[in-house]
């Protein structure tokens, strides 16, 4: 079953490759503005080879780790606090629904102006962004404690941070992460970004070079790298999560069946 | 549990510096840092050919001899340049001549100190052009009326230089539909027909020729012989506070300025070192003029225009913002 998966896989990204090759050489787009897959394919083995791209490569990493870092941190903190104390949720409930729907994007002039172009202006926009995922799911986690459970610890004598140890944060597990795997997604898409707009040094501002000095096939063969970034983190993210969750009933059910 | 608890710390830690960052360093940003007579200086900058002469003036050592360490930083676009320089995140900037009266117009403190680029002055061979797509029935400016014309910024340096390219051929700048588009995504735009004609900059106007684009006008050169295009600058604040830094940065520039004027395959060596400009787009790039010092009757000629466009909301004050 695994192995046909990863064969279908495989085949469509085939087809995928295969179409980008075949479409500018038919003619039916422009070559010099849709380079086909060989071109493209040679623009990035160029890349690879070059210095500059690794280091940019590097910034951009950084920036979406401890950015997430940061967001899930505080996203986790925030999320049980609001959820123990008494009435906060109620208090924040209408902030958080305020706030949230801001998109990070439009924090850019106020990311310039506070932190310039520096990586700084980076991860205002990727904790902004990624924060609420990880908020948000952490709230729904929280809300899912089995009262009964609750009931039982706190009869047992259970302290509140055994209870938050004990049967919240087992509860709330599942929901942290799959915000994290939300966030960590969202983290690169705005590390990118901001890289692209602003011209933090990364992998985002190398796009928009490559995009200014009419390098067709260099700006592909980056935007391809920013693919295959996303794909390796949301691949990563899911080990971490069978890992983290083996217990759970999610993901025991997946390897038995 | 106590892993999870220095986690979490740990995490809220990083928001709290992340958030009052800034207040740590707006203090001394202001201040060049300096060290054993070299100051370093931080200077914002577009990666366009443009500022191949400052890349030019560090590599030659220009800035060095002055005592200066230039710390080059790239962003896109003006826009995140001017707000740099006024708070301080960057000492001196880069920026188009239009843009700089703008913002003096509207109080921002900016004081322009060195020149940054002129058009070439020559009709037909300049940096910048109107072009139309290949086998286009529209020959001269005067026929961009009821067409659509692409600029790079609206209410900007290349709208008023292409409204006065169409009043100079007898036409009514008035009636050109002027569409926002970033000049690399002319070409494309012109070639598919989106647009009936586009001002365009090097590298992309290079692009524009080599698939059989036409230029029909130069509307740099419209505006005045030697139009100054664009100037570097700080905030008067820091022109105020750092004389002498100003002093050493404007004459290490003119050098760098007067060294690429006269050094055109070593400004097109230095240009691959910060973009990626293809050899073949680069050998076809016409490159623009980098006089020493600015052209005063040409900003001044910008400014009546711009004035006559309405792009300022009071008269730029040019014995201000000019060194």
């Amino acid at each position: 079953m695994k192995g046909l998966n990863a064969l279908l896989g495989a085949a469509g990204l085939a087809v995928l490759l295969a179409l980008g090759e075949a479409v500018p050489r038919l003619g039916l787009v422009k070559a010099a503005y849709f380079p086909p897959t060989s071109r493209i394919a040679g623009a990035f083995v160029d890349e690879l080879t070059d210095g500059a791209f690794w280091s940019a490569l590097g910034d951009t990493l950084t920036g979406w780790a401890l950015g997430l870092g940061t967001a899930v941190g505080a996203g986790i903190v925030v999320g049980v606090v609001v959820s123990v104390v008494p009435h906060l949720r109620e208090a924040t409930a209408s902030t958080i629904e305020f706030l949230r729907p801001i998109p990070s994007v439009a924090l850019i002039p106020l990311a310039v102006l506070l932190y310039g172009t520096e990586l700084r202006s980076v991860l205002l926009l990727v904790v902004y962004a990624s924060f609420w995922q990880v908020l948000i799911q952490v709230l729904y986690g929280v809300q899912d404690v089995d009262p009964v459970a609750e009931e039982t610890a706190r009869s047992y004598g259970l302290g509140t941070w055994a209870r938050i140890r004990h049967v919240l944060w087992p509860t709330a597990l599942p929901y942290v992460i799959t915000g994290v795997r939300l966030a960590a997604a969202v983290a690169l898409i705005l590390a990118i970004t901001a890289e692209l707009v602003i011209g933090a040094p990364g992998l985002g501002a190398r796009i928009a070079v490559a995009q200014t000095s009419q390098a067709v096939p260099e700006m592909y063969a980056l935007i391809v790298v920013t693919g295959l970034l996303g794909l390796l983190i949301n691949v990563g993210a899911r080990a971490a999560e069978r890992r983290a969750l083996a217990w759970h009933q999610s993901v025991r059910g997946e390897v038995t069946v | 549990m106590r892993r999870l608890l220095a986690g979490l710390a740990a995490g809220t830690f990083l928001l709290a510096t992340a958030a009052c960052g800034s207040s740590g360093d707006s203090g001394t940003s202001g201040k060049a840092a300096s060290s054993g007579g070299t100051t370093t200086v931080k200077l914002g900058l577009i990666p366009i050919v443009d500022v191949a002469p400052v890349y030019l003036g560090v590599k030659k050592g220009f800035y060095a001899e002055h005592g200066l360490k230039l710390s080059l930083t790239t962003a896109q676009g003006g826009a995140a340049i001017v707000p740099g320089v006024v708070s301080g995140q960057f000492q001196f900037g880069f920026s188009n001549v239009t843009s700089l009266m703008i913002a003096q117009s509207n109080n921002v403190p900016v004081k322009a100190i060195a020149n940054g680029i002129a058009s070439t002055g020559v009709q037909g061979k300049d940096f910048g052009a109107i072009t139309v797509k290949k086998g286009s029935p529209l020959k001269s400016a005067k026929d961009l009326e009821g067409k659509k014309v692409a600029i790079n910024t609206l209410k900007n340096i290349n709208e008023t230089a292409v409204r006065e390219s169409v009043r100079k051929a007898g036409g009514d700048p008035d009636k050109v539909k002027f569409v926002e588009l970033a000049f690399d995504q002319m070409p494309a735009a012109l070639d598919s027909g989106q647009i009936d004609a586009a001002m365009v900059v090097e590298p992309a106007l290079a692009t524009v020729k080599s698939q059989g684009g036409v230029e029909i006008a130069s509307p740099l050169v419209d505006v005045a012989p030697n139009l100054t295009v664009a100037m570097y600058f700080t905030s008067t604040q820091y022109a105020q506070q750092n004389p002498e830094v100003v002093k050493k940065f404007q004459e290490a520039t003119a050098e760098s300025l007067a060294y690429a004027d006269s050094h055109p395959d070593e400004v097109r060596d230095v240009v691959t070192t910060y973009t990626k400009i293809p050899a073949s787009v680069l050998a076809q790039v016409t490159l623009p003029k980098w006089p020493a010092a600015a052209d005063r009757a040409s900003i001044e000629a910008l400014e009546k225009l711009g004035q006559q466009d309405g792009l300022f909301k009071t008269a730029p004050d040019l014995d201000k913002l000019l060194p």
